[in-house]
């Protein structure tokens, strides 16, 4: 019932209101909510010194010129001492200028990297807070997307964003009174071509941003017929699709290939149009400039001070048209963000005040107890009325065909969906009542789909150890290994345990991973071990030696194990066989063996298939 | 199944090579972070890669060519700078400054349109040629055989064909190419300076070689720096997506606490490496800065001693050509160091899909010592000795054989892996046998060409596969004008025009990626109508209504009896009803054919058939 029960039980967690979500307030305080203003409160500091630094540099930056200025003026007038001195303090501004520019820079800009990392660890803190009903409402892609690009824009915002718009304050500030005090015409003249920065940037940004955002949007589009077509590789061959697949991803190929042309034609554009205005003014000053000098209106000092001040605030200005494009973006971001940190977890901790449970991880025995357990979506029972008991130290075997609640049982008696108050008890206290930490310590669910992480064979075997590099966690897990029958298979692949699995290093096949899955879950020696068809994927003979694990593994700790395999099932203490979420039967496997119930058809068709099996 | 393969992208260490006792988190990391930046010039990948760019080499060799032409444009205004200065305004020349400033003008613009023909034939070209390299390499996995594909995940063949060729596509888009044009400036630059003035040229280029220095080393660890946070941004987001997937596996076992550890470890590295990023390259960027205003200061230091001494050591227009050369001169290598990583990781990207392109598995390669006339009295399929095996699995047939006549029936029954789906596979040659020979009409299908063998057959396979579109296209798939009124007869006879009406939109209903709006039934529905709408010579129906729910199934049984008239086919199910007016079912048992004959006659025999008869009623009733 894999994927069809946790998409039930995640529509079902959105559905039906856990009446902990609703009542009590969360245990994360209200302020998860981010606002531009509030990030940029929480690291004053750096902006602060960043800011005061970008001061004092664009301060030096502006004397420069008027130091050009008086240099040239000494020169034409011959007066050498006066151009040497000036020559040497400029020199001096020089350093001066770089270094607090270097200052600045790092400050400001390192601001909006802290910024980042602060968000990237509050996002995965509150995903692991988060269950099935969160992930339906947002897929996996779009949380990554709000974890890379979302977050670039919010940066952005922060370090570009703030540097540009203070250094644009700064920048005006301090060299126009400088300007106007030599010259108002020549001011004048030159800032002329300056509100076509503006606009031209204006008129460029929101191209530039959609167009950059059409690129991925085709290279995402490629990238998924690729997908579909290699995936669906029988039918196209048994159709000889391939003519036609291949069209299809021509245009798709064109699609992308104008995508990033037309942004190429807009970037490779941008700059020279720039470039040309900024040129534009200079020429302004030197010919308007030099017509002064001329009429003995200024000095060719002047000219060149000019120049240099119109460098200055050439690029701030340029980079305003930037910023507004880049406030809106960054704050949507934000908000998308945010949708993140302030999402509610289906399953809720109790919280420190409530006292939480008197129950220490020393008391805990292991005994479980479900009473009259219901749980519903759209006021559909999927489980109703389930009730029994497991006393600490045994086992109990689940058994049902699929679609019967098994899964979902299992995932509620461990509290890995919202289970209801007051139906599930661990040595009697309410599950619900016990911290969540105490709980996953002490009761373990192995799922029926293993996720392995993409890291060694020996790390995700001892993932549950906390400390899976420890030399002794690592022999363990090698143990745990030797008892799900996998050391063999292990031996043979390249790095041994550090060989790497998943998506780019090894493929393991169906049954390696179960086993890997399995061996994690028996390494984490729980109170209370609940596995969930861990043998489905794994062949008839290697079952029987694992159930011997399993039963070594289950001697001294509560065993729930969900399973369709009889043979599985009969070496419990106790059976119950669910059916439409209903407990239909339930007794010892000899019991329910002597009835005429599914246990005993299933464990008839069982049989067969083996006889079947034995034939030769 | 357990091929294990190392990645290509590990890199180039020695194989032997065993590394010292790591922990396992070291594997890790190395495992992630090592190879993905690979050499920065290789002759043979670029000798691979010159085929895809060869047809717009003219553009690409324009683009060369602008390059010393955008660096003359350059050059050139400095100069300029100076006839206004020391004509125009200092010695006011009528006119000078005018024609000056004119002639500066239009160099501009001509130095601007210069570079961006420059920059957008780079980028066209290499556009262009990494359309061509996509389709080049789409075009060859289209061509590859099924076990192929057996061995490499999905996954890792998308990124060949997307990632990997923009990372070489970056090549040309980033300017890395570009780079040389910077080159062939900073030459024209010096030359231009001693032109103008050697004494001059000297006193400046006394500070080039520390500050050479200085930039070339804060460029170094601007580029490890840089390095760093690309193997760090891809090992940050691989490691958030994991735990994206498994955060079930997370909470299960508490380990919330360990991961966040783990993660804000990389968290920290990666904020450190753009830490030491924005340190250096401000570092970088204010140094130049400095330089270029300290040279300037030394020149009118210079200018003002000669001043003093009447002796005039240059105009002051040339003093500002020089300011002017020299803050152009360090312009390029600001960025040179970004250009280099990319250059780094297009080269690693090549290497990848080379790669791949040469290590071939065609497809249904033609065996010409095995082709033949088709035979009509030949029987439609006969397997002669047959032997297959998946990869280096265990045998899934063993010596079978297996002769199916024209216009027959065949049912195909067994238990899961007895073989029967591999008859179907075999048939339409997506596999080649280890042994034996598979014969259709007489010929061996390594002997026919396989677009014509597999046009003989219709098929309809257990998971129904649709392709994004409509029903129509879905039905009439592969052809290029869909026969509507035969698309709309084959959709009746399946029954699948009742669910059509219920949607509202018949044929046109649209068809998500997978058809994932329709049911597995309703799928398996289109998947038979499909297979009707090519009225095939055989019928392969493979676990064909195995999701039909039961009262569909007895339309479509009518409609899939009406089919089979006249036509051969094998039908491969697991549910005995849907095989009981067989002509022969032939019962496969760990890779052999244990009976056969009709359903009557295998029911008393007592035998295999018998069992899983039984089976099937063992469960369900009840």
């Amino acid at each position: 019932m894999s994927v069809d029960s946790v998409e039930v039980a995640a529509t079902a967690a959105r559905k039906t209101n856990s009446p902990r979500a609703s009542e009590e307030p969360l245990p994360i305080a209200p302020d998860a909510r981010w606002t531009v203003t509030s990030l940029m409160r929480a690291h004053r500091r750096e902006f602060a010194i960043g800011s005061a630094f970008l001061v004092l540099s664009t301060t030096f930056a502006a004397l420069v010129p008027q130091l050009v200025r008086g240099a040239v003026n000494a020169i034409v007038t011959a007066r050498a001492d006066d151009g040497m001195r000036i020559a040497l303090t400029m020199m001096i501004v020089a350093v001066l200028a770089a270094m607090t520019r270097v200052t600045s820079r790092v400050w400001i800009f390192n601001g909006g990297r802290n910024i980042e990392y602060r968000l990237r660890g509050e996002i995965l803190a509150r995903l692991h807070t988060l269950g099935p009903a969160f992930f339906r409402g947002m897929s996996a892609g779009e949380v990554m997307s709000r974890a890379t690009n979302d977050l670039g824009q919010v940066r952005l915002l922060v370090g570009f964003g703030a540097l540009n718009v203070v250094n644009a304050v700064i920048a005006y500030s301090v060299n126009l009174p400088l300007m106007f005090a030599r010259s108002w015409k020549l001011t004048l003249a030159s800032l002329a071509p300056f509100p076509l920065f503006l606009v031209l940037t204006r008129f460029f940004a929101k191209p530039l941003f959609a167009r950059s955002r059409a690129t991925q949007d085709a290279i995402g589009a490629l990238s998924e017929s690729v997908q579909q077509t290699l995936a669906g590789m029988r039918v196209v061959r048994a159709y000889q699709l391939e003519g036609p697949e291949e069209k299809a991803f021509t245009k798709r190929s064109n699609d992308s290939l104008e995508a990033n042309l037309s942004l190429a034609r807009l970037r490779g554009s941008l700059w020279p149009i720039l470039g040309t205005s900024a040129a534009v003014a200079a020429l302004i000053v030197l010919w308007y400039g030099g017509s002064l000098v001329q009429r003995g209106e200024a000095t060719v000092g002047d000219i060149l001070a000019f120049q240099g001040h119109i460098a200055l605030v050439a690029w701030p200005t340029v980079a305003l048209g930037y910023i507004v494009s880049i406030l809106a973006r960054g704050k949507a971001s934000l908000e998308r963000i945010n949708e993140v940190l302030v999402a509610r977890p289906d399953v809720v901790d109790v919280a420190p005040s409530a006292g939480g449970s008197v129950l220490s991880a020393e008391e805990i025995r292991g005994g479980i107890r479900v009473d009259r357990l219901r749980y519903a979506v759209d006021g559909r029972a999927l489980l109703d009325g389930v009730t029994f008991s497991v006393p600490a130290g045994s086992s109990l075997a689940i058994v049902g065909k699929t679609g019967s609640g098994k899964s979902l049982l299992a995932q509620l008696v461990t509290r890995m969906l919202p289970t209801p108050d007051g139906a599930v008890f661990l040595d009697g206290h309410d599950i619900c009542s016990v911290p969540l930490a105490t709980l996953r310590a002490n009761v373990c669910l192995a799922q029926q789909e293993a996720f392995l992480f993409s890291s060694t064979i020996a790390r995700n075997i001892a993932f549950a150890t906390g400390d899976p590099d420890q030399a002794d966690n690592v022999r363990r897990a090698k143990e745990a290994a030797t008892e799900v029958q996998l050391a063999g298979e292990v031996a043979t692949m390249g790095d041994g345990f550090d060989t790497i699995v998943g998506e780019r290093g090894v493929q393991l096949s169906g049954g390696q991973k179960q086993r890997v899955s399995l061996a994690r879950a028996l390494l984490a020696a729980p109170k209370v071990l609940v596995l969930d068809d861990p043998l489905s994927a794994v062949d008839a003979r290697t079952e029987s030696l694992i159930l011997d694990a399993i039963d070594r593994a289950a001697s001294g700790r509560t065993l729930l194990l969900v399973t369709h395999r009889i043979a599985a099932a009969a070496r419990c203490d106790r059976v119950i066989v669910l059916e439409d979420g209903r407990v239909v039967e339930e007794g010892t496997p000899e019991e329910l063996l002597r009835g005429k119930g599914l246990y005993a058809r299933l464990a008839e068709h069982q049989r067969l298939e083996a006889e079947l099996e034995a034939m030769e | 199944m357990a091929t294990p393969y190392r990645d290509e992208t590990k890199g180039d260490k020695p194989a032997g090579e065993k590394p010292e006792a790591k922990t396992g988190a070291e594997v890790e990391k190395a495992f992630h972070e090592e190879g993905g930046l690979g050499k920065v010039y290789d002759a043979a990948l670029l000798k691979k890669l010159w085929p895809f760019v060869r047809p717009y080499r003219v553009a690409f060799f324009v683009s060369l060519a602008m390059m010393p032409l955008a660096s003359e444009l350059l050059v050139a205004q400095p100069r300029l700078m100076r006839a206004a200065i020391d004509d125009g305004i200092v010695r006011g020349v009528p006119g000078a400054l005018t024609r000056a400033a004119l002639a500066l003008a239009a160099l501009l613009v001509l130095e601007f349109a210069v570079r961006f023909v420059q920059m957008y034939s780079m980028q066209w070209v290499g556009q262009k040629s990494m359309a061509a390299l996509r389709e080049h390499t789409f075009s060859f996995l289209l061509k590859q055989r099924l076990a192929f594909f057996d061995r490499q995940p999905v996954g890792r063949l998308v990124t060949r064909v997307t990632n990997d060729v923009d990372a070489l596509g970056e090549l040309f888009a980033s300017g890395a190419v570009s780079a040389l044009g910077d080159v062939i400036t900073l030459v024209r630059i010096v030359v231009a300076m001693l032109v103008l003035s050697p004494k001059l040229s000297l006193f400046a280029f006394v500070a080039v070689p520390p500050l050479a220095l200085l930039v070339d080393r804060f460029r170094r660890r601007a580029r490890e720096a840089f390095r760093e946070i690309r193997t760090k941004t891809a090992r940050l987001n691989t490691y958030l997506g994991e735990q994206v997937a498994g955060v079930s596996v997370v909470q299960a076992y508490g380990q919330q606490e360990r991961c966040q550890r783990e993660f804000d470890e990389i968290n920290r590295a990666y904020r450190e490496a753009n830490h030491q990023s924005i340190r250096y390259d401000a570092l970088l960027f204010a140094v130049v800065e400095m330089f270029a205003t300290v040279c300037t200061a030394t020149l009118l230091f210079v200018g003002a001693r000669a001043a003093g001494a009447n002796t005039e050591a240059a105009t002051i227009g040339t003093l500002v050509a020089f300011v002017q050369y020299i803050s152009r001169f360090f312009e390029p290598l600001r960025e040179l160091s970004g250009k280099y990583t990319i250059l780094q990781s297009s080269m690693a990207g090549a290497e990848r899909i080379f790669q791949l392109l040469g290590n071939p598995e065609p497809d249904g390669e033609l065996d010409a010592s095995k082709s033949g006339k088709a035979d009509p009295s030949a029987p439609r399929i006969r397997f002669d000795r047959v032997t297959f095996s998946y990869g280096k699995g265990k045998d899934v047939l063993r010596a079978v054989d297996l002769v199916i006549h024209r216009g027959e029936t065949v049912a195909l029954v067994g238990a899961t892996g007895a073989g029967k789906s591999t008859v179907c596979s075999l048939v339409q040659r997506l596999y080649d046998v280890n042994d034996g020979a598979v014969l259709v009409d007489g010929v061996d299908v390594r002997g026919t060409r396989s677009d014509e063998l597999r046009a003989k057959f219709g098929v309809v396979p257990q998971d129904a596969y649709l392709f994004p579109g409509d029903v129509l296209t879905n039905i009439a798939v592969g052809t290029d004008t869909p026969d509507r009124a035969r698309a709309e007869r084959c959709a009746k006879d399946v029954g699948l025009d009742s669910v059509l009406s219920r949607r509202g939109r018949g044929l046109e209903t649209k068809v998500d990626e997978r058809g994932a709006n329709f049911s597995a039934g309703e799928r398996q529905l289109i998947a038979l109508a499909r297979a009707l709408y090519r009225a095939p010579e055989i019928l392969l129906l493979d676990e064909a209504t195995s999701s039909v729910d039961s009262e569909t199934e007895s339309i479509v049984q009518q409609a899939i009896e009406r089919a089979l008239e006249g036509r051969t086919a094998i039908v491969v199910a697991h549910r005995l009803s849907t095989i009981r007016n067989a002509d022969r079912i032939l019962v496969f048992h760990k890779g052999q054919i244990a009976e056969s004959g009709t359903h009557d006659e295998l029911l008393e025999k007592d035998g295999i058939y018998a069992r899983l008869h039984k089976l099937q009623f063992a469960v369900a009733a009840g």
